[in-house]
């Protein structure tokens, strides 16, 4: 058991906070939102000389080899900035199912090109019906069919929520190639030119108030076979160890804005007075202050020991289920509390700070699995906890309920008291 | 960072988990050690505990520990969680020793911590007054030089226990201060001196606490623990000493998972209590928010073994966590249960021997060491700065109102 940071976290975590402060002020996520790109380009390619979109990538391939947790200390500055940014799409869902599965030459392509901040891509998943099923992130939930024809592909169907799609050089997208087996037995994922013919977008209006969700329609779209990403139907197992790194981040970039939010509102609560004082001198007051703080310590927590076993490879499907679980009620928790100790200065879209980071802690919550998917998965994982072990020591027989526990204790203790006259 | 043990830490771990496995009797019950026979029983592992060096691992071998990290320490008292284990002398164990080791001469030392450690003794924290709660310095209880004597004189409350004990480590007066807490002194009391006497005090869940009354008690220089008017701060400095608190986590998690057995077990509406959708999503909420106090308490424990010494921020985080665990999931579970989750021990249709409604009941009395309150006032000051009413403000007020009721 050890908490601490090495130093080159250490070192990545100071590095990033002054950066993002310097280059990422608010009105840089301001000026994003209204935005087709959602980004500023000139931000992007500056993370990129950082080093940010090929860190967890290996050297061979433009990156610098880091891993999961690095990356999720990184994530938390770049919630707490609300760095506009296709990093988790480009990165993380997309970059990190390339890695694992495309061939070497998708591999030697793609990913240096993301790593130099040449590249973005979007992570084509769900679906309309599934999603409002609430099968979005299961493998039940990717119905739409890719079907061969030559050496192509016919893709033909709608994806929803996709994030970045507006941005993105190329999707990666989730289709059906096979049916009547098991949901996870049939998936099957396409790098598909963002431009081809036949696909178009519509951006959703959505919380944040952005362009980063969009509906993306596949008209008969044309895609050659040499562009399937891992095998032939085998696209669910990537998509899944994929979708729970990328849980495991977003669950980090929660924390990081709802404990910028904290901050906002222990700052206020300190300096705000009313009736002659700062109104952190009440308890109610405190009490918001609290815990949002404890919101924001108790997930950090759960997110950094999650992040620690991907990237020791230790299987952990119930660590990564209870920290975007509990991120997402963590994150919103914690900007309400903002919210209330913050109060008309919170709520002003026009300068205000706390509603940039509530409408995104919205969409985050509602990213990669809601709250209801993610605890389903704990239920699932805890399901199979054995029972508590029994001791084996010979019984002694001096356990049993003796039949005046029935009673109140008291009246046990009361006739001790009458009966005895002394206590021990 | 790490989140795993090493393998000698697990050795250990299976070492201690054989023990008590072995030690503990099959038919073992939650049961309140209130009986002659209970009380023989857990005094005689304590004993047996204490010849291994379980019960302190983290002293030095000299005063019967093991020598042990922090770390371990932690996996110690997991292991003593899982497997419901709540020595009689925790005090000794938890407040006591480790205030002997920081501020005790050398001779209490040797006279005390052998006979802590090997698990002989009972000892009782007695802190807490009427009118010394939260607010532990407003202590009432006086301690007068007289000669070469001090002589004791007041009442303590709330001392939890059920077992005779042989020790008080009782604070009191011996200054009158402002502020307050500049003049309390320490003092280890034997129990039986003439002028201790006691009553109980049953409480909810069957557990026992006590008044002590001190009638003019004498004891000698030797007996104070430190300095003189220095006490509050020994306490202090000895609440932030050894309180990762591992131990509930662990034993949390052990009631869970006897709940999801009796889910998989249990029928209603001709389906598996498991397979409903409300029941699935408490008990993943409770798993959750153990995971969460099992993570806060064992940073607890990293922290100390780090720094040797605490600050208030994860010690205090741990025990909101397990404050705000013990308010929420005994509702939970006895939910799940439905109307059954009323049902005492003891009637023949309790489900689960009754332990949920008694775990219910205990925890409603979950205050010692500290009210959720008086940590959210550690947290709101200590942690996150924010603003305090002055002591002297609180004065006025208190006059103004005790003005107006006149």
């Amino acid at each position: 058991m050890n908490f601490e940071l090495s130093e080159e976290q250490k070192m990545l975590k100071k590095a990033a906070r002054e950066f993002l402060e310097n280059e990422c002020p608010e009105s840089v996520v301001r000026k994003a939102e209204d935005s087709d790109l959602g980004y500023p380009p000139e931000l992007w390619k500056k993370a990129a000389d950082l080093g940010w979109l090929g860190l967890i990538y290996p050297e061979k391939y433009g990156g610098i080899g880091m891993n999961i947790l690095d990356m999720a200390i990184l994530y938390e500055e770049m919630g707490r900035a609300l760095f506009p940014s296709p990093h988790l799409s480009t990165v993380v869902l997309c970059g990190l199912a390339i890695l694992e599965a495309g061939n070497e030459e998708q591999k030697a392509s793609l990913l240096p090109r993301i790593a130099r901040g040449e590249l973005v891509m979007a992570l084509a998943l769900t679906e309309p019906e599934a999603t409002w099923d609430g099968k979005g992130w299961l493998p039940q939930g990717v119905t739409m069919p890719a079907t061969p024809e030559g050496n192509n592909y016919i893709i033909n169907g709608v994806k929803l929520f996709v994030h970045d799609a507006l941005a993105a050089d190329y999707l990666l997208v989730a289709t059906r190639t096979r049916k009547n087996r098991r949901a996870a037995d049939g998936v099957t994922l396409f790098l598909v030119d963002a431009k081809s013919p036949g696909i178009s977008y519509t951006v959703l209006r959505t919380t944040a108030g952005d362009k980063k969700q969009c509906e993306v329609v596949f008209d008969r779209v044309k895609v050659p076979a040499k562009n399937i990403v891992g095998k032939l139907h085998g696209g669910w197992p990537t998509l899944e160890r994929v979708i729970n790194i990328g849980a495991v981040l977003l669950s980090a970039q929660m924390v990081g804005s709802a404990e910028k939010a904290m901050e906002m509102a222990v700052e206020h609560a300190k300096t705000r007075v009313q009736f002659d004082m700062p109104i952190g001198i009440h308890n109610w007051v405190q009490e918001y202050c609290i815990m949002a703080f404890a919101d924001v310590q108790g997930t950090r927590n759960l997110v950094y020991e999650a992040a620690w076993m991907l990237s020791e490879g230790i299987p952990c499907d119930l660590e990564v289920a209870m920290t975007k679980a509990r991120a997402n009620e963590a994150c919103t928790d914690a900007h309400w509390q903002a919210h209330q100790v913050l109060a008309g200065v919170g709520f002003t879209t026009q300068d205000g700070v706390l509603p940039l980071h509530t409408k995104r802690g919205k969409v985050w919550q509602l990213y990669l699995g809601e709250t209801d998917h993610w605890m389903e998965k704990v239920a699932q994982q805890i399901e199979k906890w054995p029972p508590p072990e029994k001791p084996k020591g010979k019984p002694l027989g001096i356990f049993n309920v003796p039949e005046d526990l029935q009673a109140p204790h008291w009246d046990v203790w009361a006739n001790q008291i009458k009966n005895k006259g002394k206590l021990w | 960072m790490e989140f795993g043990f090493t393998k000698e830490q697990e050795k250990l771990r299976k070492e201690l988990h054989d023990f008590y496995a072995n030690e503990l009797p099959e038919d073992i019950s939650g049961v309140p050690a209130l009986s002659k026979e209970l009380q023989d029983f857990w005094m005689g592992l304590q004993r047996k505990a204490g010849k291994k060096g379980y019960l302190a691992p983290g002293w030095p071998k000299e005063w019967g520990g093991l020598g042990l990290g922090h770390i371990e320490v932690g996996i110690a008292n997991e292991e003593e969680g899982y497997w419901g284990i709540a020595w009689p002398d925790g005090i000794g164990l938890h407040i006591v020793g480790p205030g002997l080791h920081l501020f005790g001469t050398e001779e209490q030392k040797k006279r005390f911590l052998p006979e802590i450690s090997s698990g002989e003794k009972v000892w009782y924290e007695c802190f807490t007054e009427p009118e010394a709660g939260t607010d532990e310095a407003n202590q009432q209880t006086r301690a007068v030089k007289q000669g070469d004597k001090w002589v004791i004189n007041g009442q303590k409350i709330y001392i939890t226990g059920g077992y005779k004990p042989d020790w008080l480590y009782v604070e009191a007066r011996t200054a009158d201060t402002i502020p307050k807490h500049r003049g309390l002194t320490l003092f280890c009391v034997k129990a039986d001196t003439p002028g201790v006497t006691v009553t109980a005090l049953p409480c909810m869940g069957g557990y026992r606490a006590n008044i002590f009354y001190f009638d003019n008690v004498e004891v000698g220089d030797d007996a104070i623990v430190g300095q003189i008017n220095q006490g509050f701060y020994h306490v202090m400095a000895t609440f932030e000493f050894e309180r990762s608190n591992t131990a509930g986590a662990a034993r949390a998690k052990r009631e869970l998972q006897e709940l999801i057995q009796f889910c998989r077990e249990t029928k209603r509406n001709g389906k598996p209590l498991i397979k409903d959708p409300m029941v699935r999503r408490a008990l993943a909420k409770m798993a959750i928010d153990i995971e969460v106090l099992r993570l806060a308490a064992w940073r607890t424990a990293w922290r100390f073994g780090e720094r040797k010494r605490l600050g208030p921020l994860d010690f205090d985080l741990t025990g909101l966590f397990s404050r705000l665990n013990a308010m929420s999931h005994p509702n939970l579970k006895m939910d799940i249960l439905g109307t059954y989750g009323q049902l005492r021990m003891g009637s023949k249709y309790a489900k689960l021997d009754g332990s949920i409604e008694r775990g219910w009941q205990v925890t409603r009395s979950y205050h010692y060491a500290g009210t959720m309150e008086a940590i959210k006032i550690v947290l709101a000051g200590r942690v996150l700065g924010l603003p305090r009413i002055p002591a002297k403000l609180n004065t006025t007020i208190m006059k103004a109102l005790q003005e107006k009721e006149k």
